[in-house]
């Protein structure tokens, strides 16, 4: 009997850590399955493969955030903020769900609770570069560069890779007129992502401000390059011929000025200014 | 030479070069796949601490092996050392952003936190030092606010018209353009006079100004507020008071939709928003945020502004109103448009052309600013 027993235990035990073993692989093989097709935007496929992994493991953090993400594509947002708060109600400290969370917020124009789900994560991760460049960028877009510089330094001392980040921190830095930090934030954003015209953009305010027109409007015009519709550099660049146009008018230079005008109209030819200016001092 | 030692002489060189071809990498030194190889098979035997060693070996001898970093991930990650871990096998994404597995690992590692990676220290650029001289200057006086209250430090003050556009002409003669201008310039003596904030004119003479023009100078100087002037005007000569636009998502009456169309219809630059199906644009997230924050700050000054106006002016308030403006839809702050009176009515022309008037206007001005 007693041996009888111990051969049943024996078999429950080897059962379990078999079915343990198996389980572990079945989830595995979902997750990676439902990770590569999320990859490959295959977004449906993925779904029932995460889906499938918090079947067999309800607490998988990772597969339920991966169905967040993926609701979140697929603008199922109720969705999302379910799943994401199903991992905070599994582990709080797991600050990926936080992050998304507050970004769904952020989406709803909830400020409030975005900017504590982003101060949460901080506390929880005092070295957290994303929940830094959303609160960095909540004060950029309340217009208080210093709380901005603060966070946003932070988000780049804690991951200097991120392009946006150092945009953003030159924007902060361009508010309050401090113009070699804003430099050399955009410069440093232009070298992780050298198409991002908004930085190049932005450089080209800084020279045209210090009197530098020639090289604002050789930076406005590498926007151009990059995206011949950017509208942002098509205005700069047809305020700057207008100011050009009035500066050489104003020092007599009247064919300056009518060259000026006719290049603010090639870049943007509904420009009433240059078309009335020209109308008026065209002859010359 | 004796035959003996020619023979011996060949026989060594016939081992070494038996040798060299069996092992060729102890005369021509270990490639980065062998280390990469050697790696694997410890992290296979529960080595990570040597199979660190060997990976570094083979990152080092190719930077751009993404199954070397992988594999680097792996072993990191069976030490327990997270940053350096994850660190790795980002860079195996980077170099391969069809490695899954290293993907996967990434967003699963980090997920919670993990430490911070030390970096190390680069010698300082010319930019980089006199970044850091500006910043222990300016960061010491530097206010700090906390809170998330709108700031407004910086103004741009926008007076409608000018030049050859005269805007709406008084019975008597009197012009918007030239109200608007000395309005504006008023208004901008005043707030350099009191401090506090800057203040940015979009024009300073009798010239016209494209509207695009106007919030594109806004943005130029990171304003936080744009201020544009106008006067108003109606066929209705009875027509007087004060009023306030601001931008918002929906017309707040039908003439106001009408007035923004109009406005609208001549620009035709933006490419529309093209959304990407199954894809976040986080930025984008971030943008349309700032936008309806812009506006809805931008609700709030223009209820303050017609607040004061109520108070301090001896016009009849006609209230706030909103519609969908491209000009100021696009610049990067909150911004209002002003009417302060009708310029068709006789009696608010006559007013329009006194300094005591004109000065009680920036009065109300300066105190919805403040």
């Amino acid at each position: 009997m007693r041996i009888r027993g111990r051969v049943v235990i024996f078999a429950v035990l080897v059962f379990f850590c078999w079915s343990g073993v198996a389980l572990a692989a079945d989830v595995n093989d979902l997750l990676f399955r439902g990770a590569d097709f999320h990859y490959k935007g295959k977004l449906d496929e993925a779904i029932a493969s995460f889906q499938a992994t918090v079947r067999v493991d309800p607490g998988n953090e990772y597969a339920h955030n991966q169905l967040g993400i993926l609701y979140a594509k697929k603008e199922r947002f109720n969705d999302a903020f379910r799943e994401f708060s199903r991992v905070v109600q599994i582990d709080h400290r797991n600050t990926y769900a936080l992050l998304w969370l507050g970004i769904l917020y952020l989406r709803q124009n909830d400020l409030n609770n975005a900017f504590e789900k982003f101060q949460e994560i901080i506390r929880i991760d005092p070295n957290n570069a994303d929940a830094y460049y959303y609160l960095g960028a909540i004060y950029n877009f309340r217009h208080n560069p210093a709380k901005a510089i603060e966070y946003l330094k932070k988000a780049r001392d804690a991951d200097s890779g991120e392009a946006d980040t150092h945009y953003r921190l030159g924007k902060a830095f361009h508010n309050v007129d401090m113009i070699y930090n804003a430099l050399l934030e955009y410069d440093r954003a232009l070298r992780l992502k050298p198409s991002y015209t908004a930085a190049i953009n932005e450089t080209g305010w800084i020279y045209y401000n210090h009197g530098n027109y020639e090289q604002a409007v050789k930076e406005w015009k590498k926007t151009l390059k990059i995206n011949s519709r950017d509208r942002d550099a098509i205005f700069n660049l047809a305020k700057a011929y207008n100011d050009l146009a009035w500066k050489a008018l104003s020092s007599g230079d009247k064919k300056k000025a009518v060259r000026y005008w006719k290049k603010t109209l090639a870049i943007n030819p509904s420009n009433k200014a240059a078309k009335y200016n020209l109308k008026k001092y065209g002859k010359y | 030479m004796d035959r003996r030692s020619f023979l011996n002489l060949l026989g060594k060189g016939l081992l070494a070069s038996s040798t060299i071809s069996l092992f060729p990498s102890l005369v021509w030194g270990k490639t980065s796949f062998d280390y990469a190889l050697e790696g694997q098979n410890l992290i296979q035997g529960g080595s990570y601490e040597k199979a660190v060693k060997a990976l570094k070996e083979a990152v080092r001898l190719d930077p751009e092996s993404d199954w070397a970093f992988g594999l680097l991930g792996r072993a990191y990650r069976g030490l327990g050392r997270k940053a350096e871990a994850v660190d790795a096998f980002r860079q195996a994404v980077r170099l391969n952003p069809e490695d899954v597995y290293s993907r996967m690992m990434t967003e699963i590692m980090t997920q919670k936190p993990i430490p911070k990676l030390k970096k190390t220290k680069k010698p300082l650029t010319s930019l980089e030092k006199k970044a850091l001289e500006e910043e222990a200057q300016m960061l010491s006086w530097l206010r700090s606010e906390d809170g998330l209250r709108y700031q407004v430090k910086r103004v741009v003050i926008d007076a409608g018209h000018g030049g050859f556009d005269s805007g709406a002409v008084g019975k008597a003669g009197l012009k918007e353009k030239d109200v608007t201008l000395d309005l504006a310039k008023r208004l901008h003596q005043r707030l350099q006079r009191s401090g506090g904030i800057k203040s940015f004119l979009t024009r300073t003479g009798d010239y016209y100004v494209p509207l695009s023009e106007r919030t594109v100078i806004a943005n130029q100087y990171h304003a936080d507020l744009f201020i544009s002037i106008h006067i108003n005007a109606n066929k209705n000569r009875d027509a007087r008071g004060s009023e306030t636009y601001f931008c918002s998502e929906r017309a707040s009456s039908k003439e106001a939709a009408r007035v923004a169309a109009l406005e609208n219809a001549v620009l035709k630059y933006d490419t529309p928003f093209k959304k990407r199906r199954g894809y976040i644009d986080i930025e984008e997230i971030l943008f349309q945020f700032e936008r309806k924050l812009y506006w809805s700050e931008s609700g709030k000054f223009a209820r303050g502004f017609q607040k004061r106006f109520g108070q301090y002016l001896p016009l009849k308030s006609r209230g706030v109103h909103s519609a969908n403006f491209y000009v100021l839809r696009k610049a990067k702050m909150p911004s209002i448009l002003l009417e302060t009176g009708f310029i068709s009515n006789p009696r608010n022309e006559s007013m329009l052309k006194q300094d005591v008037f004109r000065e009680r206007i920036v009065d109300a001005i300066v105190r919805g600013l403040v």
